[in-house]
């Protein structure tokens, strides 16, 4: 099978580097073989890590069975966001309604486990046979005196972007001030939107932000807690880490609660120090800005000696760049260039427009950027432009290695950490084990 | 069964349709798939298949939207199947339906219909599945994809000689050994499906998007004309067993027999081949006698295997016929399908494997979770798990071996090369769970028959400053060996009744106070002040050579008493620096005061815990109370039991070594007391203490049956495989003093006014006894 043909209705979606106006944020096109999930995965990707939640998936045991613990987010309380809860909805639930039996195992929980916080997820079909899935959850949050979020994060109500919205609108839910409980008390330090703890990496960011004098309120959602979210209407400033799926929420907190955001990115020796040089001049003082200054220089330094080590390894080759959301590709593209490599593909699965325009920047001409991609492209434009590394998820692994193409893990599946100073001494490692592995050599697909 | 949460389903053992549907079309040559929904089922699929196969998995999806949902997906699919055939251009297009596209009721064939008469010139064959991931697991799944293929493919009903095979979800590997196996026969074979290339591929000079390997179209549209099909399937229903349709439609007679794992499986295929006209080539016998060598081998090794045993259906029966003909137990052999018919079909192995065993208690289970499968594998004490890597969060738990056969295996390398079938792979399965329980065993003996039989005095080591962490804890589990429940044999401790009041009332419990010559926990002859405590243990002391602890043990709760408990600790820690101090308590208030505890140099704790449920804690302890309110039933038992869990863990924290004490309750909770060994060992707890409960006078309990010594040693033995058991307890008094064969408090009852040493020393009195329980609440 020669290189794969483009679809008419992907072309607008895949420009050159540099060239303006591609198509994104579109529902996938039918067939193509897209590499995104759905609403209820963006939903519960980004409330997920709420380590407290009854997390209750309300369909069939397929979107349970999937979504059960496969993420790295780490915890230093609560285990309970590590299990899988379903209503199991069977053929009978179809033909006579769901919403009794979701109402009775919320009763169940809430009597046996007393949680603070439970989410309710709907999945495709649940508005389809119509449960009021909303009324069951008012009506249990009133009888049991516990918070029930609904997510109403049917699969087929839009893109996973969509899902993260509705992740949002529930977090929004879950910290607006209730009547006569709004907080006199000063608002200070950030809260930090966007970062999922995986491999740890929530715990590195606050450890930074320590070391620069500024206090965290509220993670969202990596590590957190019904008691330590509903604490972010404390702070002075949000820091927006993973754009794509938080920035709603720094939206509305903005405009209902006046915390103005900033965002940032950890990925990356340039963006780690930018982000707590930014911050300490936005929500801190004269002190802590020269905190940030003393500390961000001694860790560049730190790594200066480590890059120049690696470098050889690395300068000249070429990567391709296919992840999640926008702010992710443009950080990777950035440490890429720092290590010496260009990214000669760049793709991603929710990115937006504004996005898309930083990364045409950022890449030559000779580049291919994609809005998203699906295998038969990545497989088309990595062999076109002889990639040397593909960054991505789970799923396009195999596919780089059947193409000859070492592998970075980027996604929520990995155990070690890749944001913040110490992200950059592991990314740089796994590149070059990855691509300088002498198993290339017994393939006879050296470079 | 026990189950917690009975309204949800808490880690689902289980998949959905689609899933197995996909799985099944990648045995096909040639052939692509797409999910009709939304776009997140092929993803997640597409995610799970990739991590265990490590093969790129593309299945295509009509990405329903909102649109679609409310006026149908036709719209959708058809675009869909127009660009999957540009893109990969395949000989057969699997259309597998999801739980959207059933519940919004699209008529399928229809539109396939429609489709090929609007493209003429269409070259692949597409193939229909209904799939609603509501309506069974992956399993059914799995072989409805096979019944469509046999049931859409145009069939050639011209007979041949050749044999069918048709397999639920096995590994690659394991479908290249059926291929070789039944090569080797001379037979013709066709087996459906075979994924041994397409989910297990090589490193190529040029990849090929579209799978090439598998089964031909033709060779399925051939199964019509055979001989005979061999379904190694016993748990299909009938509307998705491809050899029935065959059977009834083209006449074609068929076998089923369970997957080839077991020997006497193995057997029963090379007989059936045999009988079919093939082959017995002499490398399969060879492989027996190889297979029977080391299954004599190994059967003393089998002989300690305890397995739960999960997953789809046929791979439960054969794991449980392979271990059962070794001589191994499945204490547990659970699906999360649902199928009544399931435990009847696996008992009778089962049940003559635990009666060689002597046993009687094992759990047949289907429609079940991995919430179930861990409470009743803790229950039933098995020491090896077998399945998938699903179970991983189980074996992290409960500290057991997990072995990995089975799909999905997400943590590891090389789930398309695992092993279950044939002489060899069965072997290979055997050896695995053998081995991970021989592991077990390697890394414990040593120290477990240390702590069970060395109890030779150790020289006195100097008293350690009270501190916390792991160093002392070290060091004062060094010092067990001078406390005679811990490990201290020939060392005497006495009993300080310095604690009058409970927090709790158990159902089993009067307090009371009693005559001196009854020895039961919380009875005393008289509470004595921190004054009068100190002064009875100095004379004590200067009177006996070997008195290593001083302990408190109520007469009510240590605890809720915290005040004199304090005093007393104080006093005598004061006029000792070298006694082990030691607690005995409920639990209710350790948080509260187990630091202080710790900074005061107490060593050791005894907590009674009855129970790790509020179900049963309610139904043992009627009342709780706690910071000024009185709670009952399982409200009350909750507290009890999170204050319990919670104080262990910051004692051990502290350095204090932990003992757990459980009084069995027949018929309250006693099935329940394995789960409390397991809890104690969870937490870091040393040693378990069951207790046999004689219940008082006028309490709740007082006409329980009472359980005998037979039922207390084997309800200790079962809980010994989580944790090591005390079988040397007296269940002594809370004045008790003396070693624990004999009870001297007679003679220091009555204070320290009067040293004790100016008695007759010749005047013990040995009060042993075997009662449980109690003590009663007087004001």
């Amino acid at each position: 099978m020669g290189a794969a043909e483009i679809l008419d209705e992907r072309k607008a979606s895949i420009k050159a580097g540099g060239e303006a106006g591609i198509k994104c944020g579109s529902a996938s096109v039918s067939g193509a073989v897209s590499q995104r999930a759905c609403v209820y995965c963006g939903a519960r990707v980004v409330l997920n890590p709420i380590t407290d939640a009854f997390h209750i998936v309300h369909g069939p045991i397929g979107c349970a069975s999937y979504t059960w613990d496969i993420r790295g987010s780490l915890t230093s309380g609560s285990g309970l966001y590590r299990h899988s809860f379903s209503t199991d909805l069977r053929e009978e639930d179809i033909v006579f309604g769901g919403a009794g039996k979701l109402a009775r195992a919320l009763r169940e929980v809430a009597e046996k486990k007393r949680p603070k916080l439970i989410f309710v997820y709907s999945t495709c079909i649940v508005g389809v046979i119509g449960d009021d899935v909303e009324a069951v959850c008012r009506e249990a949050e009133k009888r049991h005196r516990v918070r029930v979020v609904p997510v109403q994060s049917a699969g087929f109500s839009g893109t996973k972007s969509h899902g993260y919205r509705l992740a949002c609108e529930a977090l929004m839910r879950l910290i607006r001030p209730r009547q006569g409980t709004a907080g006199k008390e000063e608002r200070a330090g950030v809260n930090i939107l966007g970062d999922f703890n995986l491999a740890g990496e929530m715990w590195i960011i606050r450890n930074y932000l320590r070391e620069i004098g500024i206090p965290v309120q509220a993670a969202f959602t990596g590590d957190s807690s019904h008691d330590s979210l509903i604490r972010a209407p404390r702070a002075a400033l949000n820091l927006v880490q993973c754009a794509g799926s938080m920035t709603h929420l720094a939206k509305m907190m903005e405009a209902e609660m006046g915390i103005p955001y900033m965002k940032v990115s950890f990925f990356g020796v340039e963006d780690t120090t930018t982000a707590l040089r930014r911050t300490a001049e936005a929500a801190g003082t004269e002190r802590n800005i020269a905190l940030a200054k003393a500390f961000t220089d001694r860790e560049t330094r730190r790594l200066c000696a480590f890059s120049e080590k690696y470098r050889p390894r690395l300068e000249g080759r070429k990567a391709a760049v296919y992840v999640g959301g926008g702010f992710k590709a443009i950080s990777l593209i950035r440490q890429f260039r720092a290590m010496g490599m260009e990214t000669m593909v760049v793709g991603t699965q929710t990115g937006q427009p504004e996005d898309y325009e930083i990364i045409g920047g950022l890449v030559g001409p000779g580049a291919v950027v994609l809005d998203d991609a699906n295998p038969a492209e990545l497989e088309r434009f990595m062999r076109e432009k002889g990639v040397d590394i593909l960054v991505g998820g789970v799923k396009e692994r195999p596919l780089a290695y059947k193409l000859g193409i070492a592998f970075c893990d980027h996604n929520h599946e990995r155990k070690h950490a890749l944001a913040g100073y110490e992200g950059v001494v592991n990314f740089t490692r796994e590149v070059h084990l990855s691509m300088n592995s002498p198993v290339w050599e017994c393939l006879g697909r050296a470079r | 069964m026990s189950k917690d949460l009975v309204n949800l389903n808490v880690n689902p053992c289980k998949m959905c349709m689609p899933m197995g549907s996909v799985t099944a079309f990648y045995g096909l040559a040639g052939c692509m798939t797409i999910l009709h929904g939304s776009q997140g089922c092929s993803t997640y699929i597409r995610r799970h298949l990739a991590t265990h196969f490590n093969e790129p998995i593309d299945i295509a999806s009509s990405s329903l939207t909102e649109e679609g949902t409310v006026f149908g997906g036709e719209k959708n699919l058809v675009k869909g199947l127009d660009n999957l055939i540009r893109l990969y251009d395949p000989a057969v297009i699997g259309v597998s339906t999801t739980c959207l596209a059933e519940t919004i009721g699209e008529d399928i064939p229809g539109i396939i219909r429609s489709y090929r008469q609007n493209r003429p010139g269409l070259k692949a064959k597409i193939v229909t599945v209904s799939s609603a991931g509501y309506a069974g697991t992956q399993y059914e799944g799995f072989f409805r994809a096979l019944r469509a293929l046999v049931e859409q493919v145009e069939p050639e009903t011209e007979r041949h000689g050749g044999i069918n095979v048709v397999t639920g979800p096995v590994s690659p590997a394991d479908a290249r050994w059926l291929r070789e196996c039944l090569a080797e026969t001379g037979l013709d074979c066709i087996l459906l499906p075979d994924p041994s290339s397409n989910l297990d591929g090589g490193a190529t000079k040029k990849y090929e998007r579209l799978p090439r390997g598998g089964v031909a179209l033709g060779d399925i549209a051939r199964m019509a004309g055979a001989a005979h099909t061999i379904e190694l399937a016993e748990f299909v229903p009938e509307e998705a067993s491809p050899a029935l349709y065959l059977n009834r439609r083209h006449g074609v007679p068929f076998t089923r027999l369970p997957l080839p794992v077991g020997l006497r499986d193995m057997d029963r295929l090379a007989e059936l081949l045999a009988s079919l006209g093939g082959r017995r080539p002499p490398r399969l016998e060879e492989a027996r006698s190889r297979r029977l060598d080391a299954m004599v081998d190994s059967h003393k090794y089998s002989a300690g295997v305890r397995a739960a045993v999960f997953g789809e259906p046929d791979f439960v029966y054969a794991v449980s016929r392979l271990l059962c003909e070794n001589g191994a137990l499945p204490v547990l052999a659970a699906t999360g399908s649902r199928l009544p018919g399931f435990a009847d079909r696996v008992r009778p192995d089962i049940e003559k494997a635990a009666a060689y065993r002597m046993e009687e208690d094992f759990s047949l289970l289907d429609d079940c979770d991995f919430e179930t499968i861990e409470s009743e594998a803790v229950r039933l004490g098995a020491n090896v798990l077998v399945g998938s890597s699903d179970a991983r969060r189980i074996a992290e738990r409960r500290r057991l071996p997990l072995v990995r056969a089975a799909f999905p295996v997400h943590d590891r390398v090389g789930g398309q090369r695992i092993r279950t079938l044939g002489y060899e792979g069965g072997l290979d399965l055997l050896d695995r769970i053998v081995n991970a329980v021989l592991g077990s065993v390697e890394a414990s003996f040593r120290e477990e028959l240390k702590e069970k039989y060395y109890l030779e005095r150790e020289s006195r080591p100097a008293a350690e400053p009270p501190g916390a962490g792991e160093a002392a804890l070290a060091a004062n589990r060094l010092r067990s060996g001078r406390h005679p429940c811990f490990n201290g044999g020939g060392y005497a401790r006495i009993h300080l009744p310095v604690a009058p009041n409970c927090n709790i009332q158990c159902n089993y419990c009067v307090r009371d106070f009693s005559c001196p010559n009854e020895s039961r926990p919380g009875v005393t002859a008289r509470v004595v002040t921190p004054g009068e405590a100190a002064a009875r243990f100095v004379a004590f002391r200067d009177a006996s050579e070997n008195l290593s602890v001083a302990g408190i043990a109520g007469p009510g709760d240590a605890l809720a008493d915290w005040e004199l408990t304090r005093e007393t600790l104080r006093l005598i820690r004061a006029a000792d620096p070298d006694v082990i101090l030691c607690l005995s308590t409920n639990g209710l208030l350790l948080p509260r005061h187990v630091r202080e505890m710790a900074a005061l140099g107490v060593s050791h704790l005894t907590v009674t815990v009855n129970a790790v449920d509020p179900a049963v804690g309610a139904a043992i302890c009627r009342q709780v109370d706690y910071l000024g309110t009185r709670y009952h039933g399982e409200a009350g038992a909750a507290i009890l039991m999170a204050n319990q869990f919670a104080g262990i863990a910051m004692a051990i924290e502290s350095g204090i070594v932990c003992k757990m004490n459980t009084v069995m309750l027949k018929g309250v909770n006693d099935g329940h007391i394995p789960l409390i060994a397991a809890k104690a060992r969870e937490l870091g707890c040393v040693l378990g203490n069951i207790m046999r409960m004689a219940p008082a006078k006028g309490s709740v309990f007082a006409d329980s049956p009472p359980v005998s010594n037979r039922e207390i040693g084997a309800m200790r033995k079962r809980c010994g495989v989580h944790l090591r058991q005390m079988a040397h307890c007296r269940q002594c008094r809370a004045d008790a003093a003396g070693r624990l064969d004999e009870d001297r408090s007679i003679l220091f009852a009555g204070g320290g006014d009067e040293p004790a040493g100016e008695r007759q020393p010749g005047f013990f009195r040995f009060a042993v006894s075997s009662k449980g329980g109690v003590l009663k609440e007087k004001r």
